[in-house]
């Protein structure tokens, strides 16, 4: 149907799996253990006396041999393998493997203990989970949670589906604040001059403290605080303000939203923050903004929900198009109708110029090229006919300039009210942070700071560069710091307090709408932290209050409102918001006045900075599932990479996974070189959030630390960089070239280089499927016409069909609906025990994700067209894995699925092989942790926790349809449409998966996989899939549509 | 040349060959009969346990229901061990000072459990489920055996694949009314010993489920005999059977038809319908007990 040429960007980044072993043989390249061996680091505690072992070692962990040996040392946990082993030591450990699990097969099963309670709590019925509301506090709005907990330990964590803002769905990162709980390298201790303290200690010493400062209003007392999400904690402060007028509270986070903010306050003189509504836009313009990626964008749940709502084609609401101007490569580009990629810093001229071409300013200059001003153009008609109907979002990381010419333009074009509102900010004590950083610097230098209270920020880490933090606040008189792990600042404080994950303690906090949720505790502390309520509190006249206590005092006057406090209080913990406390829209009189923007020469090098899609800031490095799963567009595991064009590449006489050293203001940072599609020239994005020294075992000496050339002056952007290369080069793992097959020009490369079956499969057979809407009304069969898109019939096989009479389970994805955020990733490894292999068996194409976004590049490298498709175990019905199992390891069931019985399996990987899919995935080694106290904690009891050598995959979350029959059964009923539903699709924030029974006539999945645009991948070898996927439709603008009607 | 080998040494190699072969027979069967054996199994064993707890004593002799301590077998794939609270209840009164329940006292005293070894402790890849069985009409004696008469615990049965398939492809041999599900003494229907079902109104669910059906072993229609084994036990422990059957019998007689059972077969094949167990293909499928 489309002669563009489709390519699964593997192919084109060369260095699949040669690159692995080419880059092996170069000089530190891969982190090679020498120098210091585990007998040293032995050796070298031994000669510390009355220090606590991980104190000490992390002492040593200054020693670049130890960074190296941790690196290489704990991803692949105790079983490591060392790959030059020799053919006849390989024989060995063979041999000794076998016998070894031969025996393990024979032992006599051990006498198991049974330890009861003494009184058993009332409401605990062990074997059954319970739910618990909660709220997981983010500086961009909390996520309110539902939360799986198992004899009362936290196992899954969900979005709250009754919750009015979010519905349900979640993302990769409130996910994964799971194993951030149960992370064993959290700090378990108060420590003061790094020895083991007590936390009455630490108060005594707070408190003294004050009560000598009572007298001056607490002169030279800082508060420096991430920012804060918690009313509560905001009021705690606003009282200790009053008792202490001259203590200074000062709040930063690396990734915060400055521009915002001032760009609200330029025109409306206040804080605001925008609320898009993007169920009433029919078209969307991101000026740079990343809104359909993670929670990172504020609202992310409702723009997504709202964005793919509009695109399910079923007859209720005119589809919408979204345009995207972006200066790299995101999901939210990728997901454009059209996309333009500008350098971040011409995007306020483009901005400036729209805002004059829509009357929304005076009109602007755009210097760009002949498609960029058409683009422009045609992105100004649209936006003027829908004028009312459309909404311009800009980019958290954008200039103020570029919120101001957005604001300008939705008011210009009558949007707000309609498609954007302005309500008050969403986290209580607004500021502008990196100025109010920059003054706590200055007070450091001045010698003016006393006590600085650091409460779960890590300034050393993330403070821009050109203020030498850790010089100024050496220069502090007493250093606190409150965070969950012994981090870069923690270990220069002399106090440092461990604090409590928020499944352990008490706060509130606000969804982005402004509807309030009370976080309340899942579990006992589990090494006893503590939180910056406590901290705030002690300076106030009731010091010991607790946060209990101080939540439900703060909330006492709202919820009395309407009857009962103590029933409104349950019902708002029960329920897990507020009623009524939803912001309401702001009067938003002003006006916009867009300052005037230059572009710089486009000769000039670039550096953009942003959030790790999966870290943020680097918070959350030390969580395996984050660091493991690839990242959306990049599919970079582990690292994070300088991300240039393809183009900038070439021009810098680079290639891949090159060493440069990028200097800027005299700063610099040596990263290695990746290519991203579509990337703008000239221009290098660094991720934010690597290069940890300190973040504990899993997430310290990954990637590089960009934070080392973000300068206070360009936060956002820097023009000017110079990039110089060092001549190494360093090894990171893009996990999209595992599961690619290289085959020769011969046998179907297209000649041009591609040798990808993949991506010639994406064309030949139609992985991918899609039409313009025009196409589509035209022709709504269009995903089962042309070549390689027919279903064989059913009875064109060897072996003889199932029967399936009852339920018949299958999935339906709609490729529309999926932004590739990777949220159903991280729920699939919450929910089934997916192992965390590490950096190097990443590299050998060892993940085991069962569940993978496929990213399917298509066009022009420069300026592409992607689309993505979640990739899990089809459960086909004529499944290739199963007939070569040798001994029924994988089995078919009468309702379907595909299923594994891994005691059965003895790992010979034949099914691997034969699955065209390549979902399979082979525990290699023991990559299950068995060992770690804490991880036990977190397993989901209903899963195995698989061992070595067994094969694993995707089982459509058995347990809980088994579960659910359960119930059906005692009931003697089917099973309801909607009552099962898996870990992927509870995780959707945009409900792209639908799971149920394809026999149930009126079931949601079987009329999904009813509409004609509903395809099997490879369905033309008569596997017969379960899993179904829902073509793809763009509206397309008609002027843009060039080289897309080829 | 002379014959290396003697012409015996024929015979001695053909015996030798059997005698590979038998002795390669007998390990395959030495090694499936230990693989069954209770030391393996643990079948009949009697683990040492911190109090010597009788269940003879607690079920027939004092007539404790089940559920007093396995709160959640209806509820819950786990039965539930009774914490030291529920030991505590009648023995804060009785039995005070015996020597025998030191480390009941000691674990009410410095709350630290009593450890108890598990009996019945089956592989942890094996997701088995107590509530759909007990739900379905599978009495806890069909697998416990008669814990009433076990002065100490113990396994009855193997536990083994082999056994919980045996019953997965043929529920109807171990189905009863839902009635009997504690009564350790049921042993199903005979010519001597019948019992009469019928279905109630699906009244308050509006989904028939197991409890609809009620059975009883005295004659509905009035006839004399019958309610053998209720008789043989005491009568606290039929509490509910003989609600049930009273309530069967008294309160809507008209509109119960009641069908009379005298083999456990015809008996497991009416429930079989009625409990809507699932066919024995979808029974035995792995997924069921694995995942």
């Amino acid at each position: 149907m489309r002669d563009k040429q489709h390519f699964s960007a593997i192919e084109d980044q060369r260095q699949g799996p040669q690159m692995s072993q080419n880059g092996k043989d170069k000089e530190g390249v891969v982190p090679v253990r020498k120098g210091l061996t585990l007998d040293e680091v032995r050796a070298r505690l031994n000669g510390k006396t009355g220090k606590k072992y991980w104190r000490s070692l992390e002492e040593l962990a200054d020693t670049p041999e130890f960074h190296e040996m941790l690196r290489s040392e704990f991803p692949q946990q105790s079983s490591e393998w060392i790959d030059s082993v020799s053919r006849r030591g390989f024989l060995k450990m063979a041999g000794a493997s076998l016998a070894l699990a031969g025996l393990a097969g024979c032992t006599k099963q051990p006498d198991e203990p049974i330890y009861p309670y003494i009184k058993a709590p009332e409401d605990l019925v062990l074997g059954k989970p319970m739910y618990f509301a909660t709220a997981c506090p983010f500086a961009s709005g909390a996520v309110p949670v539902l939360v799986k907990s198992d004899a009362f330990r936290p196992i899954k964590i969900d979005g709250n589906p009754e919750h009015p803002y979010i519905k349900g769905g979640s993302d990769p990162i409130t996910q994964a604040t799971l194993l951030d709980l149960y992370d064993p390298d959290r700090s378990q201790h108060v420590l003061y001059r790094g020895e083991t303290s007590h936390w009455g200690a630490f108060q005594a010493a707070w408190r003294a403290r004050l009560a000598d400062k009572k007298a001056s209003g607490g002169e030279g007392i800082y508060i420096l605080s991430s920012t804060i999400t918690s009313p509560t904690l905001a009021a705690q402060w606003k009282k200790a303000q009053v008792a202490f007028p001259n203590a200074k509270l000062v709040q930063y986070d690396p990734v915060n939203r400055d521009s915002a903010y001032a760009a609200s306050r330029a025109a409306f003189g206040d804080y605001a923050d925008a609320q898009y509504k993007l169920d009433a836009a029919d078209v969307v313009l991101s000026l740079d903004a990343d809104f359909l990626s993670s929670a990172i964008f504020p609202g992310f749940h409702k723009l997504a929900r709202d964005y793919a709502n509009k695109r399910r084609l079923d007859g209720t609401t005119e589809m919408n198009r979204l345009y995207v101007v972006e200066s790299w490569t995101t999901t939210t580009g990728l997901k454009a109708e059209h996309r333009l990629a500008l350098r971040a810093s011409d995007v306020p001229a483009f901005a400036a110029a729209l805002a004059g071409a829509l009357g929304g300013g005076a009109s602007a200059d755009f210097n760009g090229t002949d498609d960029a001003k058409k683009f422009l153009a045609a992105v100004a008609k649209d936006l003027k006919a829908n004028a009312g109907k459309c909404v311009v979002i800009p980019g958290e990381h954008q200039t103020p300039a570029v919120h101001l010419a957005a604001i300008a333009i939705n008011q210009a074009l009558g949007n707000v009210g309609k498609t954007v509102v302005y309500t008050e900010a969403v986290n209580p004590l607004p500021t502008i942070q990196t100025d109010d950083l920059k003054s706590l610097v200055a007070d450091l230098n001045a010698g003016k700071v006393d006590w600085l209270v650091v409460l779960n920020a890590n300034p050393v880490y993330t403070a821009p560069a050109d203020l030498k933090f850790e010089e100024a606040m050496g220069k502090a008189g007493t250093i606190v710091h409150l965070d969950s792990h012994v981090n870069e600042t923690a270990v220069l404080a002399h106090w440092h307090i461990n604090s409590a994950h928020y499944l352990e303690s008490w706060s509130d906090a606000r969804a982005y709408d402004g509807t309030v949720s009370i976080v309340q505790p899942l579990i006992e502390p589990l090494y006893g932290g503590h939180t910056a309520h406590e901290i705030i509190q002690a300076m106030l006249d009731n010091p010991d209050l607790s946060a209990y206590d101080a939540v439900r005092e703060n909330w006492r006057p709202a919820l009395s409102g309407k009857g009962d406090f103590e029933f409104n209080w349950r019902k708002a913990l029960h329920d897990g918001w507020i009623v009524g406390t939803a912001f309401q829209p702001k009067n938003a009189a002003g006006k916009a006045q867009i300052p005037a923007s230059a572009q710089p020469s486009s000769d000039a090098l670039e550096i953009v900075f942003r959030p790790d899609y999966h870290l943020y800031d680097g918070r959350y490095a030390n969580v395996g599932w984050l660091q493991e799963i690839p990242r959306p567009v990049t599919n970079i595991s582990w690292d994070n990479a300088a991300m240039m064009s393809y183009g900038t590449l070439g021009r810098l006489g680079l290639a891949e996974h090159d060493v440069v050293e990028i200097s800027a203001n005299g700063f610099k940072v040596k990263a290695p070189v990746f290519a991203v599609p579509g990337h703008p020239d000239n221009s290098i994005t660094l991720t934010l959030g690597q290069g940890r020294s300190r973040a504990g075992r899993v997430g310290s000496g990954f990637g590089f630390n960009a934070y080392e050339v973000r300068t206070s002056a360009a936060p956002l952007y820097l023009t000017g960089a110079e990039l110089r290369k060092t001549g190494d080069t360093y090894l990171f793992y893009v996990t999209k070239s595992h599961y690619t097959d290289h085959r020769a020009v011969f046998v179907g490369g297209d000649g041009s280089g591609t040798h990808s079956l993949e991506g010639n499969e994406a064309i030949d057979r139609a992985i991918v499927r899609y039409a313009t809407l025009e196409e589509f009304r035209k022709n709504p069969n269009f995903a089962h016409e042309g070549e390689g898109r027919e279903d064989p019939e059913p009875d064109e096989s060897l072996f003889p069909a199932y029967r399936y009479d009852k339920n018949a389970w299958g999935m339906s994805i709609d490729m529309n609906a999926c932004v590739g955020c990777n949220a159903c990733v991280v729920s699939c490894y919450a929910e089934n025990n997916n192992a965390v292999v590490g950096k190097h068996q990443v590299g050998v194409g060892r993940i085991m994700q069962w569940i993978r976004i496929d990213t399917y590049f298509e066009g022009d490298l420069a300026a592409p067209r992607a689309h993505f498709q979640p990739m899990l175990c089809q459960h086909c019905e004529n499944a290739p894995c199963e007939q070569v199992c040798p001994v029924g390891a994988t089995v078919h069931t009468p309702e379907g699925l595909n299923t594994m019985v891994y005691n059965r399996c003895v790992g010979t990987r034949y099914c691997s092989n034969n699955c065209p899919y390549k979902v399979r995935r082979f525990n290699f080694m023991l990559f299950s942790d068995y060992e770690t106290e804490s991880l036990k904690l977190m397993r989901n009891p209903n899963v195995t926790v698989r061992s070595r050598g067994v094969m694993e995959k995707c089982s459509y979350c058995l347990q809980r349809i088994n579960a659910a029959k359960i119930q059906a059964d005692k009931q003697n009923r089917e099973i309801r449409d909607g009552e099962i539903v898996t870990a992927c699709q509870q995780a959707c924030p945009t409900e792209a998966i639908v799971f149920g029974n394809i026999n149930d006539r009126n079931s949601k999945v079987r009329k999904l996989k009813e509409q004609l645009r509903t395809y099997g991948v490879l369905a033309d070898n008569n596997t017969r899939p379960r899993t179904t996927y829902v073509a793809e439709v763009l509206n397309i603008n008609p002027e843009l549509a060039d080289g897309l009607e080829a | 040349m002379a014959q290396i080998f003697d012409r015996s040494s024929n015979a001695l190699a053909r015996m030798s060959l059997v005698l590979t072969g038998l002795i390669v027979i007998a390990l395959g069967i030495t090694l499936d009969e230990w693989q069954r054996s209770p030391w393996w199994t643990h079948q009949g064993q009697r683990a040492d346990q911190p109090v010597p707890f009788s269940h003879k004593h607690h079920v027939q002799g004092l007539g404790l229901q089940c559920q007093y301590c396995h709160t959640s077998v209806e509820n819950s794939s786990y039965a539930g061990i009774p914490p030291t609270k529920t030991c505590m209840n009648c023995h804060a009164q009785i039995w005070t000072n015996a020597d025998l329940l030191v480390p009941v006292r000691q674990s009410w005293a410095t709350g630290e459990s009593i450890v108890w070894t598990k009996v019945h402790d089956l592989p942890d890849y094996v997701y088995f489920n107590h509530e759909i069985h007990v739900n379905k009409g599978f009495g806890c004696s069909t697998c416990h055996g008669r814990v009433d008469e076990m002065p100490i615990m113990y396994q009855q049965n193997t536990l083994q694949m082999e056994w919980c398939l045996n019953c997965h492809r043929n529920p109807a041999v171990n189905l009863r009314p839902e009635s009997e599900i504690y009564n350790m003494a049921w042993t199903g229907p005979s010519e001597l010993k019948p019992v009469w079902c019928a279905v109630k109104q699906q009244a308050q669910t509006g989904v028939p489920t197991g409890q609809d059906v009620t059975c009883t072993e005295n004659d509905p229609s009035g006839g004399s005999g019958g309610g053998l084994a209720s008789l043989q036990m005491p009568a606290g422990l039929h509490a509910q059977t003989t609600a049930s059957d009273a309530g069967g019998a008294a309160a809507v007689p008209a509109v119960l038809n009641y069908q009379k059972f005298t083999s456990q077969e015809e008996l497991g094949k009416f429930l079989i319908g009625q409990y809507r167990i699932r066919n024995p293909r979808e029974l035995s499928s792995c997924e069921v007990c694995h995942r």
